[in-house]
């Protein structure tokens, strides 16, 4: 599944924790995928279930509009941080105060991974973008941070994920988890240094952990 | 009902005559009304009002909303209507239906407010990036204004093209009488609940429409990466466009050696004009086109076979005589084309009936 993306890659993760959710509330035949360009898009053609490619960083408005159709269904809009934190924090921003109906999931890997590992605005430096004391007061129903690194964090992203499904189909609203990613093609690093990485250097910078 | 509206008032009824029940947009003078008319309507008829944050999010709301089966609408002017590129872009390139209006207003960039046509190479020929075309409808009376509305849907939902109305801000702020179909008021008509009417329209199964329920899934993504075929696709597309959507409307023609050639408030000013020439025993005529993509070549094609043109004469508000070159190709320069034109001043009756272009004939 999921072998357009680079070896090590957190996409395919998120993507197949995405699957199992799903599948443990069986809720398939409910979900629309709005995806942004990039990495994310290659997904596109191996996912089960209804899916548009949005314009760069416009994935929550069209999720929006999908959604305000369709009440009924369960609308994912998976981004990248390029999308997320970069050209579409306009978006995300709005759609977070106005409390949107939106199951946000964007997975972090603090580059352009498609381009070739040009510094985004959301570096994981000393200045990194981090979305949580801007969201952190509104009136949203959840927000969440997690690694995608190794087995333990892995758990935890599920574990947040169900969390976040099932308060999405009971109470709507905006829910956002982020995903700091591996992404070991464009940092030049193995696996293993990657993951370590993101497990020593990154989470101390983007603390980790549910914050409503 | 017979009611009292301006351009946007207009277009705003045509719209709930379409059964457009979902709208997003960002204010901009001139097409401010239309705004301002769903944000009080639509919650009151149970249809969704999105106020975006940017033009950007409220053509990809409509997006959205569009391949979620409903039928939807934006409005913007100007640079609002630049920053819409994108969507309208990625709509061409997806196959979503998308119907935009667009309220011309003067100049590049901020421009300024009063009436002009500046837009029209940016909305007949492309406006965002890439190898499309959007379908294009002119305005030049509110009862124009109310029928837009449904023959856009019409034609983007045939040819799976985003189809933009238009007129200047002339158009947008005159008001005029105009009938209005009674259910539209009726609370208990269908025309009335949007709501119910909006959730039959998703579960329809419509070929583009994302429910979730789909097996195999559909992607809505660029043609270019689902098809093959997708250059004969495209050609196939818009070679049927050209031939099957050109629409124009003549006014005393048939014997007409002068022909004026305009659309908005142009028109409005150039059919007094003509009724003006012909009291003064000047055989004078008016094409008004319609569709300004595909621009009406057949109808340029049949008046000079037979024969008795000596001049087209257009009438346009922008400097660069955007349209004059789109009928100087359609009558292939066997006729001379002059233009009178300004970037927002209209030309008065007298100003055309007594120019030196009439003159010289």
């Amino acid at each position: 599944m999921y072998d357009m993306q680079c070896p090590g890659c957190g996409h395919r993760t998120a993507m197949m924790l995405i699957d199992q959710t799903i599948d443990e509330l069986n809720i398939k035949n409910k979900i629309i995928v709005g995806l942004d360009v990039a990495c994310c898009s290659l997904l596109i053609d191996e996912l089960r279930y209804d899916a548009v490619m949005c314009p760069h960083g416009r994935v929550l408005p069209v999720c929006n509009g999908i959604k305000k159709v369709q009440h009924d269904k369960i609308v994912i809009s998976y981004m990248g941080d390029g999308a997320a934190y970069a050209i579409g924090t306009n978006e995300m921003i709005h759609a977070a105060h106005r409390n949107d109906d939106a199951l946000c999931i964007v997975t972090n890997n603090g580059l352009f991974a498609m381009t070739g590992g040009q510094i985004p605005p959301s570096a994981f430096d000393e200045k990194a973008f981090d979305i949580v004391p801007l969201l952190k007061n509104m009136d949203i129903p959840f927000l969440a941070r997690e690694t995608l690194s190794n087995r333990e964090n892995i758990y935890n992203c599920r574990k947040y994920m169900k969390e976040m499904f099932e308060s999405y189909m009971t109470n709507g609203g905006f829910h956002l988890l982020e995903l700091l990613s591996p992404c070991p093609t464009n940092n030049h690093m193995s696996v293993k240094e990657n993951v370590e990485y993101i497990n020593v250097t990154v989470s101390k910078i983007l603390k980790c952990g549910r914050f409503i | 009902m017979r009611k009292l509206l301006n351009g946007n008032q207009a277009f705003a009824y045509g719209c709930f005559i379409a059964k457009v029940s979902f709208f997003a947009g960002y204010p901009i003078t001139p097409s401010t009304d239309v705004y301002e008319f769903f944000e009080k309507e639509m919650p009151m008829r149970g249809g969704t009002f999105v106020a975006a944050e940017s033009e950007l999010a409220a053509v990809n709301t409509i997006l959205g909303a569009t391949i979620a089966g409903a039928r939807a609408v934006t409005v913007s002017s100007g640079c609002g209507f630049s920053l819409m590129q994108e969507g309208i872009s990625y709509a061409a390139g997806d196959f979503v239906p998308l119907v935009l209006l667009n309220v011309m207003r003067e100049g590049a960039g901020l421009g300024d407010i009063p009436r002009s046509q500046g837009d029209y190479d940016q909305m007949t020929k492309g406006g965002g990036n890439g190898d499309y075309h959007c379908i294009v409808l002119s305005c030049s009376s509110m009862k124009d204004c109310v029928e837009a509305p449904a023959k856009a849907f019409e034609l983007a939902e045939k040819y799976m093209n985003p189809v933009i109305v238009t007129y200047d801000s002339d158009v947008a702020h005159t008001m005029e009488y105009v009938d209005i179909p009674d259910e539209i008021f009726d609370k208990g008509s269908a025309y009335y609940d949007l709501k119910s009417f909006s959730r039959d329209y998703a579960r329809k199964k419509l070929k583009f429409v994302l429910s979730g329920e789909n097996t195999p899934p559909r992607y809505i993504q660029n043609v270019y990466y689902h098809n093959k075929d997708y250059d004969r696709i495209l050609a196939d597309k818009y070679d049927d466009i050209e031939k099957n959507c050109q629409v124009a409307d003549e006014y005393r023609t048939e014997d007409a050696e002068i022909i004026f050639v305009a659309f908005s408030t142009c028109n409005r000013i150039c059919l007094e004009v003509v009724d003006v020439l012909r009291d003064k025993e000047i055989k004078a005529g008016l094409i008004t086109p319609v569709s300004l993509y595909p621009f009406p070549s057949s109808t340029f094609a049949k008046i000079i076979a037979s024969g008795h043109v000596k001049k087209f004469v257009c009438v346009e508000l922008n400097i660069l005589k955007q349209m004059t070159k789109d009928i100087e190709y359609a009558v292939k320069f066997r006729v001379p084309v002059e233009t009178i034109h300004s970037m927002s001043t209209c030309p008065t009756v007298d100003e055309i009936v007594y120019s030196e272009v009439i003159n010289n004939v």
